[in-house]
């Protein structure tokens, strides 16, 4: 960019330091989820594809994979649908009591989620949703409301009113409105939220060892069990196409976003 | 379709706005006939927008009412009224194209696609801009893009078309070629257009009937001629164009005491009656006779082309004076006495209100 004043060698060094501190764990599992041994290690004579090849042969790891997914797109419609819905109504109502329910809303970001699991697992057990594909639905959907909430207020911030009041004037019902102007201009800021909450259900731990048992088994899940009783490197065939997986949706995050700034 | 409401006249009685303890208007009352172009005319935060806003349905007044036709719409939410409206900086929906905005009112109503295209194309035809149908409204220019907006208002034949203030943004030109085509648009439509505005030309030269406001109170409301020629106040003699304001005494004999000179006036009131005179520059002429004939020094004098606008030095003040270049009687040369003269109706007794300069 021009006109902007160039870093110095300090913030230079600072970012660059921070960047490798982030990625360093994924520097680290890539080559052991090639190792030639038995056991979590780095390679030792050469490399081999032998864990990719069995994850895709242990029947157990796709069932998981494919659990984790379908929870993940279960509770993101679930946080999309009552995020958005909750933000446009605070949008609209505007008032300071809305501010608060606001702040409330993002409480399950606040509170830790080992707090929030705990309460969760007595009220399931009343419900009947312990271990059950619905109950870790809710939970996940429920935690994940404060990402859409946060990014369809940013959208919903930078929407111009009058174009409501336009379309008002010319007629339009509110379900209209909502369809035909606002939905559409919120869409990139509901996509970004969609998207964490789909991650954020994607590798959730905490809640699921709590509230799920031997139906539902998720893939952060097996990964838990698989690093506590064997050292089986599969688990970093997993952890190297998990992160693919995020990072693909984060680049679409990003694409949607410069196609909104454009 | 939803029911269109009928096409009569408009009309305010004694609408009020309030926020608060702040009066944004105060019982407004008008008439707007159907078919006719009516100017709300006044200065930055004189309440134009939100009477407008009232007419609209989308601010609520604190008091009065609004009917359309006889009947009385003033509960009607602003869906119903469907009146069309260009808003201040058009609000233009950014993620249609300009064909899609101007179909937006059709939709709304449940217009097939064929019979929503044929009137599309024939408005966008009305405002011309065939061409821009497929464009997205940040491709446009500013004035493409008011005219994509009055297309819009237009497009699904409104009883009413309300516009605030819908060529503030645009340089001069443009602003005259589009007021051009806004009385011509007018002509053609046979609607009713009520235009808000800070711009005095733009109210006299477009409108059959102007409101002048002020502090949220319509001062006065007339034919442009009218308004010009005989403003009520002091306030609307100087925001409608420029004016010479003379404070004065009626004397015995009918005429007007004005610092040392007794003045002709056409229609004096009783004697003793202190008066306020406002004198357009234009109606005084320099270095010729006529009833009203006294002296000044030339202060300052700026060609203008088409004429001089010459600021004189008077015992009761300077008094500005506008004369045509072409064969001048004397020349306006700073430092010179000279005389002026105008005729006894050219003046007229205005009310003195709190008026800026
Ligand atoms: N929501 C509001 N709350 C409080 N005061 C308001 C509100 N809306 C408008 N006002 C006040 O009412 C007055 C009239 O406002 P309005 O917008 O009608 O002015 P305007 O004549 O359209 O001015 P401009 O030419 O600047 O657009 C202003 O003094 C404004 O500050
Ligand atoms: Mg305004």
């Amino acid at each position: 960019m021009d006109g902007i004043y160039r870093p110095g060698w300090v913030g230079r060094a600072l970012g660059w330091g921070t960047a490798l501190y982030l990625v360093l764990p994924l520097f680290i599992i890539l080559p052991v989820s090639v190792t030639d041994q038995r056991f979590l290690s780095l390679p030792h004579e050469g490399i081999s594809l032998r864990h990719y090849a069995a994850l895709f042969a242990a029947p157990d790891w796709f069932a998981s994979i494919a659990q984790s997914f379908w929870i993940a797109c279960a509770s993101t419609v679930l946080a999309v649908g009552t995020g958005t819905l909750f933000a446009i109504a605070c949008w609209r109502l505007n008032r300071r009591s809305t501010e608060l329910l606001r702040a409330l809303m993002l409480l399950p970001l606040i509170v830790p989620s080992i707090v929030y699991a705990i309460g969760l697992y007595r009220y399931f057990g009343w419900w009947d949703l312990l271990d059950r594909f619905a109950g870790v639905v809710i939970a996940h959907g429920v935690t994940g409301i404060p990402y859409v909430v946060i990014t369809v207020s940013t959208a919903l911030a930078s929407f111009d009113p009058r174009l409501e009041q336009a379309a008002r004037g010319m007629g339009a019902s509110l379900r209209q409105v909502l369809a035909w102007v606002i939905l559409p201009r919120i869409m990139p800021g509901i996509v970004s939220g969609a998207i964490f909450a789909f991650i954020h259900s994607w590798d959730e731990l905490v809640i699921v060892l709590f509230i799920a048992s031997r139906d539902v088994f998720t893939l952060p899940r097996r990964i838990w069990d698989g690093i506590n009783e064997n050292q089986d490197p599969i688990m970093a065939a997993v952890a190297v196409l998990l992160i693919g997986f995020t990072t693909l949706l984060l680049v679409v995050d990003m694409a949607l976003r410069r196609k909104r700034d454009t | 379709m939803s029911a269109t409401l009928g096409t009569g006249s408009l009309e305010l009685r004694g609408l009020a706005k309030r926020y608060g303890e702040f009066v944004a208007v105060q019982g407004a009352d008008l008439m707007i006939a159907a078919g006719s172009f009516l100017t709300l005319l006044g200065p930055s935060g004189s309440g134009k927008t939100t009477i407008l806003m009232m007419i609209a349905g989308f601010t609520e007044p604190t008091a009065g009412r609004l009917l359309l036709g006889g009947g009385d719409i003033t509960a009607l939410p602003p869906e119903k009224r469907a009146f069309g409206m260009v808003f201040q900086g058009y609000a233009l929906f950014p993620h249609m194209t300009v064909a899609e905005n101007v179909a937006f009112p059709l939709r709304v109503r449940g217009i097939g696609r064929a019979a929503r295209d044929t009137r599309v194309r024939a408005t966008l035809d009305l405002v011309q801009l065939s061409g821009f149908a497929d464009r997205r409204p940040a491709q446009l220019s500013g004035g493409q893009q008011q005219r994509v907006a009055l297309a819009r208002a237009l497009v699904f034949d409104p009883a009413l078309l309300l516009l605030d203030e819908p060529l503030s943004a645009l340089d001069k030109k443009l602003r005259a070629e589009l007021q051009e085509e806004l009385r011509a648009l007018h002509r053609r439509v046979g609607r009713t257009f009520i235009n808000v505005t800070h711009d005095q030309e733009e109210a006299l030269s477009l409108s059959d009937e102007v409101a002048v406001l002020n502090h949220g109170r319509i001062v006065q409301k007339g034919a442009p001629a009218m308004l010009y020629e005989h403003p009520r106040t002091r306030f609307v003699a100087g925001f409608l164009g420029k004016s010479n304001f003379l404070h004065g005494v009626v004397q015995g004999d009918g005429t007007v005491q004005c610092g040392p000179w007794r003045l002709h006036h056409a229609a004096p009131p009783a004697p003793g009656t202190a008066v306020l005179l406002s004198l357009r520059p234009e109606k005084i002429a320099l270095g010729q006779a006529g009833d009203n004939a006294i002296e000044g020094r030339v202060l300052s004098s700026a060609y203008l082309g088409a004429g001089h606008a010459v600021v004189l030095d008077t015992p009761i003040g300077p008094i500005r004076v506008h004369q045509p270049a072409w064969r001048a009687a004397v020349d306006p040369a700073i430092g010179t006495t000279i005389s002026m003269a105008w005729a006894a109706d050219a003046a007229t007794i205005v009310e003195d209100d709190d008026a800026p300069g």
